[in-house]
């Protein structure tokens, strides 16, 4: 417990961790933006083939449809900010030499690191809370209330209660993605050591993961277990019926890939020397 | 004067198919001019392959001369044609009835007419109808407008006496949606093949209507 205070308080003492957190801001108020300005303009391109057979009441750019666009962060620039903040919590600490300071006193290694892990993915869970909050404030306070349209294969309505409990799951199960790549990040650090260098891994790693998502890899099994086929189980509660048993299992199978890559990460840990 | 239009009403609903095409579709049209006004509260049901909606619920307004008003607090998708259930269009300019014979119906035989509008003016170019001639309306109409494509309607009535269904379909020719690819969620998987095979698809709005009141003519 008290390991995990100190990393918690020394997290909170980066500066960079409140850059992190600005980020964020920053790139919600884009969303915002854009969609303040640009919104209609969207929505009428999507629309533009219906509107020779219909004519539309109600508005469909409003709170849901923001929040949806800021859920789509989570592909790209969230995780990304995670794992700059993440691994900076262990490269730092390798570069500034506290490291051999704290093994100095009766402090378990693989303790010691199990500590930043569990910060880590407390950490990125803050995160989206923080940003599933304001986004939903935000966006509820500035665009209102209404239905939510995604595209899937087809044109897909979801009522204002429907949407709302769709996107509070998906920004639940989507922070399962997130602290997957934080967790890769801090292993990447283990491995790594230097900041620079540890950022352009997780970059690559995480670009990687996105390009890979849209790969079929030519049998159902490996399709359904990959690693990055797992990161978008959020937009699966976009589709019209939830499916609960496929969103379950890759939850499952993410919670594992975790295990096993703070598992490696803790190996890794206690067995190298620090210097 | 008035006796004489009753028993000539009555000699037409007593005869039945013994009128002329043009009687029957002008009696029709005597009946549907009948209405003033209604409200209804109707329930939206879409029916379209790539269109996922659930069902809505909007307030039709309707006022003999202008067209149907739909109010909604929800976000609806409204048919361009189809809810002008006084079938003023098809009446506005002068017109030619064809007889086409008789058509097996549910329940009765319908009077199968195609309505030719005589008139450039006309937004349609022909309108297919099956009436009643019992209970003088509209079950099915067919209409090819000059701008929005064909569409047709299945009216389905509560009872013997009504002029206005409870239950619209209208059915439609669309074309496929096409989505710009950056709206798709990153994962979303464009089907090609499926989405060119869609190109052009049916589309039906379900209406269920519930008549607030209904104001006519005497």
């Amino acid at each position: 417990m008290r390991l995990l205070y100190i990393e918690t308080y020394k997290l909170f003492r980066q500066s960079r961790t409140y850059y992190a957190i600005l980020a964020l801001f920053f790139i919600e108020a884009i969303v915002l933006l854009s969609a303040y300005y640009q919104g209609t303009g969207i929505i009428d391109i999507v629309l533009a083939n219906l509107k020779d057979t219909f004519y539309f009441q109600g508005k469909l750019l409003n709170g849901n449809l923001i929040i949806y666009f800021i859920l789509n962060s989570f592909w790209f620039h969230v995780p990304l900010l995670c794992m700059i903040i993440v691994s900076g919590m262990l490269t730092t600490e390798y570069q500034e030499k506290t490291l051999q300071t704290v093994f100095m006193q009766p402090v378990v290694k693989w303790k010691y690191l199990l500590a930043k892990y569990i910060v880590a993915s407390l950490f990125t869970i803050f995160l989206v809370l923080l940003l599933a909050l304001t986004s939903f404030i935000l966006s509820y306070g500035i665009f209102g209330k209404g239905d939510l349209v995604v595209y899937t294969n087809g044109l897909t309505f979801f009522e204002h209660d429907d949407a709302f409990y769709r996107l509070v799951y998906a920004f639940l199960f989507g922070t399962l993605s997130l602290v997957f790549f934080s967790v890769v990040s801090l292993t990447l650090a283990v491995l790594l050591k230097e900041s620079f260098k540890t950022w352009i891994a997780a970059a690559l790693f995480l670009i990687v993961s996105t390009l890979l998502l849209k790969i079929d890899l030519g049998n159902e099994v490996w399709n359904q277990i990959a690693f990055f086929k797992l990161n978008n189980t959020w937009q699966y509660f976009f589709n019209h019926d939830i499916e609960w048993n496929t969103i379950i299992i890759n939850s499952v199978l993410m919670g594992l890939y975790i295990l096993v890559t703070m598992l490696v990460g803790l190996f890794l840990f206690q067995k190298k020397d620090i210097g | 004067m008035k006796l004489h239009g009753i028993l000539l009403l009555f000699l037409y609903a007593a005869n039945g198919f013994s009128q002329t095409a043009e009687e029957q579709v002008l009696f029709v049209k005597s009946r549907l001019d009948s209405i003033e006004t209604f409200q209804a509260d109707i329930k939206l049901h879409v029916d379209i392959s790539f269109i996922k909606m659930p069902d809505k619920e909007a307030l039709a307004v309707f006022k003999k001369g202008e067209d149907v008003v739909i109010k909604s607090e929800d976000f609806v998708l409204i048919p361009k044609r189809g809810l002008d259930l006084s079938f003023s269009e098809l009446f506005e300019y002068p017109f030619m009835v064809v007889d086409r014979g008789e058509v097996e119906g549910q329940s009765t035989s319908l009077l199968a007419i195609s309505i030719l509008p005589s008139d450039n003016k006309a937004d349609f170019s022909v309108a297919n109808l099956h009436i009643d001639t019992q209970k003088q309306r509209i079950t099915w109409a067919e209409i090819n407008t000059k701008k929005d494509g064909a569409y047709t309607l299945r009216l389905t009535y509560p009872d013997s006496q009504a002029i206005l269904p409870t239950k619209l379909d209208v059915s439609f020719e669309m074309d496929r949606i096409r989505i710009p690819l950056n709206f798709a969620g990153s994962d979303v998987s464009i089907d090609r093949k499926k989405i060119r095979a869609a190109d052009q698809k049916t589309g039906k709005i379900r209406l269920a209507l519930k008549y607030r009141n209904i104001e006519k003519t005497q």
